[in-house]
């Protein structure tokens, strides 16, 4: 496995871990968003969001600044592993 | 957010007591556990309500925050232990502190203590804060 695919696994593992979801992390699409409506992603919400910055920040030792990024990163599994590796560059 | 603020009403207010800033996002509260009327059967808190006092203290140091006058809701519970149910007259102590934020939502840690100092409960809070302030009371 390469580094972008074990990324990759890290951060579905760390949502379904984070937020105690009954799922199968490997079932969660790279692209499908994270947030709003379920019958296309998972369907977070808003205090999803706040346990996923929590949680990238015991994980990964990064922080999400504000809102704004925090909408931007966490749009996908794809979106949140490209700012984790702007973080770490 | 003073107590007078809190939209909680007797019986429902647990938060009865001075509310102090001990640092940035964190705060000390106080209540005083009465008989009767408030949690179940003698006066004694259950686990949920000591949740809801932990809220209570929560949104009194949120309000606290630079927004003013902006109202707040409990929107969840996580890792909450209780070591003790509290008891009519116990005098405890919730240290809240903000575990973090995104947007209207903040965590708080928070731990109760009884006037011995002994632990009584912990766990974090999640409040969301609302976009204006009430304007009756709950």
């Amino acid at each position: 496995m390469n580094a972008r695919d074990d990324l990759k696994q890290r951060v579905k593992s760390l949502i379904v871990r984070q937020l105690k979801l009954e799922i199968d992390p490997a079932t969660i699409r790279d692209e499908a968003p994270l947030f709003g409506d379920a019958s296309d992603g998972l369907g977070l919400d808003s205090i999803d969001a706040l346990e996923l910055v929590l949680g990238m920040e015991k994980e990964f030792g990064i922080k999400v600044q504000d809102e704004e990024v925090g909408v931007k990163a966490f749009a996908s599994v794809d979106a949140l592993c490209d700012f984790i590796r702007q973080k770490a560059a | 957010m003073s107590l007078e603020a809190l939209p909680h009403q007797y019986p429902f207010r647990f938060a009865d007591r001075t509310v102090e800033r001990t640092g940035p996002g964190a705060g000390r509260v106080r209540a005083v556990v009465s008989a009767g009327g408030r949690g179940v059967s003698g006066g004694i808190l259950s686990g949920a309500l000591v949740g809801e006092l932990m809220a209570q203290a929560a949104l009194l140091v949120a309000g606290a925050d630079p927004e003013p006058g902006k109202s707040g809701f409990l929107a969840g519970f996580s890792d909450l232990s209780l070591e003790r149910p509290p008891l009519p007259g116990d005098v405890l102590t919730i240290d809240v502190a903000v575990a973090g934020r995104m947007g209207p939502a903040v965590k708080f840690d928070a731990s109760v203590r009884d006037a011995g100092g002994a632990r009584v409960a912990s766990g974090s809070v999640t409040v969301r804060r609302g976009e204006s302030a009430p304007e009756g009371r709950v």
